[in-house]
């Protein structure tokens, strides 16, 4: 558990709301600007910190570098164009924006999407989710210093990509749920090569278990480190792995199950130290849970038959007045796409709910106050954020 | 802290003695068969729609003019070219493409120091990746937009092959609009129409359901809505870029909706028509068939005083005395031209230019004459026995059912030809026969083989469903007579109708042959047109093969006041003869805004 | 879902409700009970957990929507609070004090829509947006993207547009119809 250091309690001087009175001026500060190429997370976000010596007294997040206004963007596109605009929200994690921006199209339009194609993006989610996890915790290494556990994971994550390639004919950028089903199902031989890629991954998994969480640099410095207190979880709006570590189940697969979850059998996994290390043995146990669950769903998916609705003429598609919010379980927490049509052939609002939202932002400026200096890194991978869904 | 934790992570060190999986050579990893990579287009495939342009939501998509392929009936002759600055690789070019012409393959390698060699235009262009056949692709059963048409009710033969009430029974608002909802509004079909009518915008008013400013548009080009909405030989529609991977759109029934739903008496006031400024001037139309009706209608709204000159007793031509009342009931053509009249037109029935009013005469009164008397004259095989008396010309047939009058009919009758005149004849007949005997005896056969019968395929389909028999690919040989009675018609095997240079030339394989019995003939044939009213001036006129007169493209002969067009200029069928009709009215707009 | 509108209706007057699934509803109060309402959902009917705040812009109706979206992480429930504020004011009282993430959502939507929650701590600072930026909120919906970028970038030379049966036309029928 985490404890104040009693040097520390001099500094800083906190108002009747607890937080730091930071006065620059006094010559005590030094002020730093962390970013916006991060060793935290994947993507572009500073953190501009105030510090004395190496503890971070006061902490503001900048965002920006990655806006490109996707919401306005879909604003002036049919909604089949929105398509392969929304992917680009969450580049490690694609799929989750597709999955939320067809459902909320389909909800609208009274679209039942056909049985097959509801396994097929199952089976994406779930192997988009392992790749990310597989991503987040190669960095969760590397910002500790222990860049062997990204050189495995980062290769594994490559193996589901190449599996990835082998079913959409892209890599990161899937854009294989257009509104209304899937593109395609899977190919001849797939669920071979997905089952030896998932055996190699078990593999890479035990040998991370063994050198990640039997090492005694990383429990050195993970133990204790970025204590999420489960109060906040509401406060701060803490969804997913981060709100599981701290001891609350939340989980959208579990709470309101969509696609197929609910004819899966899989545990949500909790932990209550809320540090750095019980976040990372969340993810590790669900990178385990995300095997069994594609390992189930593989025998189901379909082989043949109908996998796309049919829809309104994708050009002048219109939807009538309407709005819905439609959410799914992505690896960093609760991914959700609030969409508003008025009747026309564009929709009138789309807006993101990243989990990223109040994760990079209020929270990570709240766990910063206090923080040494090396080890924000740490911390922020282990809130697995990415910015460009702050900013979209 | 344990002592584990200490020596665990050096279990690492087992990996040294792994092979390593790092790629040597990433250069030639090969992508996967589905790899959306660069693109390729099967430009002989491809016909421009633009529909990849329209979808393409980085505007990465340009259609250009390409070398080699130009402007022609179904074809732009524009190809994409693609703009790898902008493009993103999500293949919904692909999946909207009408031909499926257009793919990605699964190459990912260019490399090239002039930012300008990553605009290009797929197919055209040379690329290293033409060949390659993996990549992304279309699946089938995966569409942005419905390949199937919405089913047309239709009345059963059962119950058809008894009357004459229409049989297609037209959509439903949920149905046209559905319907409409497939056109991806690329305009391909604009220029084969003969009329050029606005064919993707009328079908956008159905979409809207706004069928008011359909009538609109509809009338912009075309002033027999009803008609042509049945009877049209929708060459539009085989054209019509979904016609490649599916349907094509019903656009000859949609048109047919608009006007179906809007009342007659709201014409007026919709398409503004209510108050025409007169010009003074006076313009004679000789035939009140399809293309004269057009002119007189465009001619009225510019302000002429039109006087029609029609042979039969009603308006319409053939439209009416040629297309039995199931295809189009008389109501609805009647419907179409109560409008024209009520623009100003008069009509003088009965009365035969060149006989009983002569050519002189019009020329003398008005300041122009529109001349389109369209193909009336049966065409006669010539064979032994064809002068007999129980042998018929379908045309004189046709129009005798039209007239109410009663048809000496037989038992077993033969009908000679294999297009939609034959058509009409063989199942009015079959009509005929069912409700006089309560069995069908009719067999209708041409030279063409099955298949590739002049006839729409559905006029044979629907033949056939009401028992008449279609046996195509025989040459009449000789019509047996005996005793002065029709016995049957003797017919040979035809091998081929054209010779090599490319005239009409049958041969027949003499060695088999057969007879239809019959007691009855129809010929159907062809139709020729009967022109005589000109005999006096034809001299000071041109005429180009087959007889035709020659007329400048804006149909004036070469006697300035006379304008000739319909049947007996091009054709023969309803959409050319309004267009030519639009025309010429244009023309001599022109000609007498000129004198 | 039913009797929480009900209860929510004898507290404040609901002017509009919608049950979109089992599991969403969406209800309009108007705006000078819209941060008591959400209040009260959060304090009385366990609706803790925000998923998001934001707005959409009716431009053509002069006002914008504020939606707080909010969830009861143990009915697995919820409710869309909706409430119209005019578009020419756009002012809405703050709900900092009910989660701190609330400042965000605020001082975002104040930077993209330039709606103001007066006494919200990060009002009028640069959230997303660069410093240099003058032009106007860039997400209202008169904010035109396509035209701003003309204006301020240019374009590609040597692109050209032909439209197919303009093209047809041209070519295979120049005197018309």
């Amino acid at each position: 558990m985490f404890t104040f250091n009693e040097d520390r309690s001099l500094f800083p001087r906190h108002d009747e709301k607890g937080k730091p009175i930071v006065d620059v001026e006094s010559g005590q500060f030094t002020k730093i600007w962390q970013g916006p190429i991060h060793p935290g997370m994947t993507g572009n976000m500073s953190l501009e910190l105030t510090i004395q010596g190496d503890e971070i007294m006061d902490c503001v997040t900048h965002v920006g570098y990655l806006h490109r206004g996707f919401e306005k963007l879909m604003e002036r596109r049919r909604f089949i164009q929105c398509f392969p605009i929304c992917v680009r929200v969450a580049v490690p994690e694609p799929d989750f924006n597709e999955y939320c921006l067809a459902s909320t199209i389909e909800e609208l339009s009274g679209i039942e999407v056909p049985e097959a194609a509801n396994w097929m993006r199952t089976l994406l989610l779930e192997m988009s989710r392992l790749q990310s996890y597989l991503a987040q915790m190669g960095g969760q290494g590397s910002s500790f210093g222990l860049g062997l556990i990204g050189q495995w994971t980062i290769w594994a994550r490559d193996l589901v990509l190449d599996r990835f390639e082998e079913i959409t004919g892209g890599r990161i950028y899937h854009m294989h749920m257009p509104p209304g089903g899937v593109r395609s199902l899977l190919p001849a031989g797939f669920v071979g090569r997905m089952n030896e890629t998932l055996d190699e991954i078990s593999a890479v998994m035990e040998e991370v278990e063994r050198v990640l969480f039997h090492n005694s640099v990383f429990k050195k410095r993970a133990i204790g480190l970025g204590y999420i207190d489960p109060n906040w979880v509401d406060e701060y709006g803490i969804t997913g792995p981060n709100a599981r570590a701290a001891g609350v189940a939340k989980d959208v697969r579990k709470d309101n199950p969509y696609l197929m979850y609910d004819r899966l059998d899989f545990d949500v996994h909790l932990e209550y130290e809320s540090d750095v290390f019980a976040r990372a043995k969340v993810r590790y146990r669900d990178i385990l849970t995300t095997i069994d669950l594609i390992r189930q769903i593989l025998p189901q998916v379909p082989t043949k038959g109908e996998f796309m609705a049919e829809v309104p003429n994708v050009l002048h598609w219109k939807i009538p007045y309407g709005e819905t919010y439609k959410r799914a379980e992505c690896t960093r927490g609760e991914y959700g796409y609030y969409t508003v049509t008025d009747g026309s052939g564009y929709p009138r609002r789309i807006n993101v709910r990243g989990p990223s939202y109040t994760h990079a932002v209020t929270l990570m400026e709240k766990m910063a106050i206090n923080l040494n200096i090396a080890d924000t890194a740490g911390v922020m991978s282990s809130l697995h954020t990415y910015p460009p869904e702050v900013e979209r | 802290m344990s002592l584990k934790d200490v020596l665990m992570p050096f279990t690492a060190w087992g990996n040294l003695f792994k092979t390593p999986v790092t790629i040597k050579d990433s250069r030639n990893v090969e992508a996967a068969p589905r790899y959306r990579g660069f693109h390729m287009n099967d430009a002989d495939k491809c016909i421009g729609c633009g529909t990849c342009e329209e979808i393409c939501q980085n505007a990465a998509i340009d259609l250009v003019e390409v070398a080699g392929y130009e402007a022609k009936d179904g074809d732009s002759g524009l190809r994409p070219m693609i703009d790898y600055g902008r493009c993103c690789w999500c293949a919904l070019c692909v999946d909207v493409c009408t031909t499926q012409s257009l793919r990605l393959t699964n190459e990912y390698k260019w490399i090239s120091s002039d930012p300008e060699d990553f605009r290009f235009v797929p197919g055209v262009d040379e690329k290293h990746w033409n060949n390659r056949t993996e990549g992304y692709t279309k699946m089938d059963g995966y569409d942005l937009y419905s390949t199937q048409r919405v089913e047309m009710g239709e009345l059963h033969a059962e119950e058809r092959d008894k009357s004459f009430v229409e049989m297609i029974k037209g959509y439903s608002l949920e149905q046209a609009q559905k319907e409409a909802d497939r056109c991806v509004e690329c305009g391909i079909c604009i220029a084969t129409c003969p009329a050029h009518m606005g064919i993707p915008r009328y079908i956008e008013a159905v979409r809207h359901g706004d069928m008011e400013e359909g009538l609109r548009i509809l009338y912009e080009t075309n002033p027999l809505p009803e008609i042509c909405g049945r009877i049209c030989t929708h060459k539009c529609e085989t054209v019509c870029s979904l016609n490649h991977k599916g349907d094509a759109l019903s656009i000859r029934w949609l048109k047919r909706y608009i006007a179906d739903q809007v009342p007659a008496e709201r014409y007026k006031e919709i398409l503004g028509t209510d108050k025409i400024v007169k010009n003074g001037k006076k313009v004679a139309i000789v035939g009140a068939g399809p293309a004269g009706l057009s002119a007189a209608h465009y001619l009225s709204l510019m302000g002429y005083q039109v006087k029609v000159y029609e042979v039969q007793e009603a308006p319409g031509g053939m439209t009416r005395y040629g297309i039995p009342e199931y295809r189009l009931p008389y109501d609805m053509i009647d419907k179409d031209i109560d409008y024209i009249k009520s623009l100003g037109a008069e009509f003088q029935f009965g009365t035969r230019v060149g006989v009983d009013v002569p050519l002189e005469t019009l020329e003398k009164e008005y300041d122009a004459v529109f001349a389109a008397t369209g193909l009336h004259l049966g065409r006669s095989t010539r064979v032994p026995g064809s002068d007999h008396k129980r042998v018929y010309q379908a045309i004189d047939l046709l129009r005798d059912v039209s007239y109410g009058k009663e048809i000496d009919l037989s038992e077993k009758i033969v009908v000679v030809g294999g297009g939609n005149v034959a058509m009409d004849i063989t199942r009015t007949i079959a009509r005929l026969q069912n409700k006089k005997y309560g069995k069908v005896g009719v067999t209708a056969t041409c030279l063409e083989a099955e298949g590739s019968m002049p006839a729409d395929d559905e006029e044979v389909i629907e033949a056939r469903e009401e028992n008449a028999t279609i046996d195509p690919g025989w040459g009449p040989q000789e019509i047996i007579v005996e005793n002065g009675e029709i016995k049957g018609l003797r017919v040979a095997k035809c091998l081929r109708i054209f010779d090599d240079e490319g005239r009409f030339n049958p041969t027949m394989d003499m060695e088999n042959q057969k007879v239809f019995e019959a007691e009855m003939i129809v010929e159907s044939i062809g139709q020729g047109m009967d022109i005589s009213y000109t005999d006096n001036i034809k001299e000071k006129l041109t005429f180009g093969p087959r007889g035709r007169i020659q007329v400048s493209p804006d149909f004036q002969s070469d006697i300035p006041w006379l304008f000739v067009g319909g049947d007996i200029i091009e054709g023969p069928d309803v959409i050319h003869g309004i267009a030519n009709g639009h025309k010429a009215a244009k023309g001599i707009d022109k000609f007498l805004k000129g004198k | 879902m039913k009797e929480i509108v009900n209860r929510l209706k004898e507290k404040f007057p609901v002017t509009a409700e919608i049950y979109q699934r089992d599991d969403l509803t969406f209800v309009t109060v108007e705006k000078k009970y819209g941060v008591d309402a959400v209040a009260y959902l959060k304090e009385y009917e366990g609706f803790t957990h925000l998923v998001l705040l934001t707005a959409v812009d009716w431009l053509e109706e002069g006002e914008f929507q504020l939606t707080y979206l909010l969830n009861n992480p143990k009915a697995k429930h919820d409710i869309g609070l909706r409430v119209r504020i005019d578009r020419e004011t756009a002012e809405m009282q703050t709900a900092h004090h009910l989660w701190p993430a609330v400042t965000t959502y605020e001082q975002e939507l104040n930077e993209m829509f330039g709606i103001s929650f007066p006494g919200s701590p990060r009002q009028g600072h640069r959230f997303i947006l660069d410093e240099a930026w003058q032009g106007p909120p860039p997400y209202r919906r008169d904010f035109d993207t396509k035209k701003y970028s003309e204006e301020t970038y240019f374009p590609r030379p040597g692109r050209s547009k032909i439209d197919p049966s303009e093209h047809m036309k041209k070519k295979l029928y120049p005197e018309g119809m």
